[in-house]
């Protein structure tokens, strides 16, 4: 399970974005770079700054959701446990965008 | 007013499928909120837990008064059931409206309980209006969403509560004349329907 933070999920007004939908938004990319992504690509398609995207790829890899490898340059990829993440919510997604509720 | 005898037994039966879907999709708003802690998501799944209990209770009310063979020692359970739906579907749609208006305008407002109805409600005008009301409100909503969206799920769920906001206009006919009493199941169970397709598009393997 993914953790949201904590009462600050992100509303359509809101300029902030929850940590739930950062975590996505990077997951996302890797899945678009078909599951090996360079750090370069992650930082500039969720659109993280260099700091915020070291903390966010290491809370996420001690959820083991992603898994580092490579040898001479860094490259991320989703380990099953994010794939299954990612199938979750994207039914949810899916399922509350219905509605017209945006998570 | 009284609805027509030979449709006695089917408006529990549609009642009954409609609690299952209910609970089908409030299923699936807890797994949302679990999920990703999306206050609108707990109030979805509360909305139609409420509408799934309400469901049950006017349809198990109104199978016991067909299994009595209408024994008037039964009868009241008829006003009862019905008002027990009126409450629940009111606490249900209220807390839908409440949903949609704190997406919009992100406020963090107290949820204006309805006090204990001191009186069993038949059908009647009154009560219908107000869920009308709550439902047209729905509706457009998710027409607004629809239209924003464009995608087969959304319009299913506008399709969901256009129809049982048809459905109450019907029940509202039935203050009138009996003949729309079946009319208004049949609007309510098929809003069911489109929810439960939006289900299984929403779980289908992609």
């Amino acid at each position: 399970m993914i953790p949201s933070e904590q009462g600050t999920a992100a509303k359509p007004t809101s300029k902030y974005r929850s940590q739930l939908r950062i975590y996505v938004d990077i997951m996302r990319v890797i899945q678009r770079e078909n599951n090996e992504a360079k750090p370069t690509r992650i930082l500039y398609g969720a659109n993280l700054s260099h700091d915020r995207l070291v903390k966010y790829l290491e809370e996420l890899r001690a959820l083991e959701v992603i898994q580092e490898g490579g040898t001479e340059d860094k490259i991320y990829s989703l380990t099953q446990k994010g794939i299954e993440f990612m199938n979750n919510f994207r039914r949810v997604e899916s399922f509350a965008s219905a509605f017209g509720f945006k998570i | 007013m009284v609805a027509p005898s030979w449709f006695f037994g089917f408006d529990s039966l549609m009642e009954f499928i409609a609690f299952a879907i209910a609970l089908a999709v409030a299923h699936q708003a807890l797994k949302g909120y679990k999920l990703s802690k999306e206050k609108t998501l707990l109030y979805l799944n509360l909305s139609f837990v409420l509408l799934g209990a309400g469901l049950l209770i006017d349809g198990l009310a109104n199978l016991v008064i067909v299994l009595a063979r209408f024994h008037r020692a039964f009868l009241f359970l008829s006003p009862l059931g019905y008002t027990m739906n009126f409450v629940a579907q009111v606490l249900a749609y209220g807390l839908l409206v409440f949903a949609y208006i704190e997406q919009t305008r992100n406020v963090n407002i107290q949820i204006a309980m309805a006090a204990a109805p001191l009186l069993l409600f038949e059908h009647n005008a009154v009560t219908e209006l107000i869920l009308i009301f709550l439902l047209v409100y729905i509706s457009a909503q998710t027409a607004i969403n629809y239209s924003m969206n464009k995608t087969t799920n959304a319009l299913l769920v506008f399709g969901a509560f256009a129809s049982l906001a048809m459905s109450h206009l019907f029940f509202l006919l039935f203050t009138l004349a009996p003949v729309f009493f079946p009319f208004a199941h049949v609007a309510q169970l098929f809003g069911f329907l489109l929810l439960l397709a939006m289900l299984f598009r929403v779980n289908s393997p992609s």
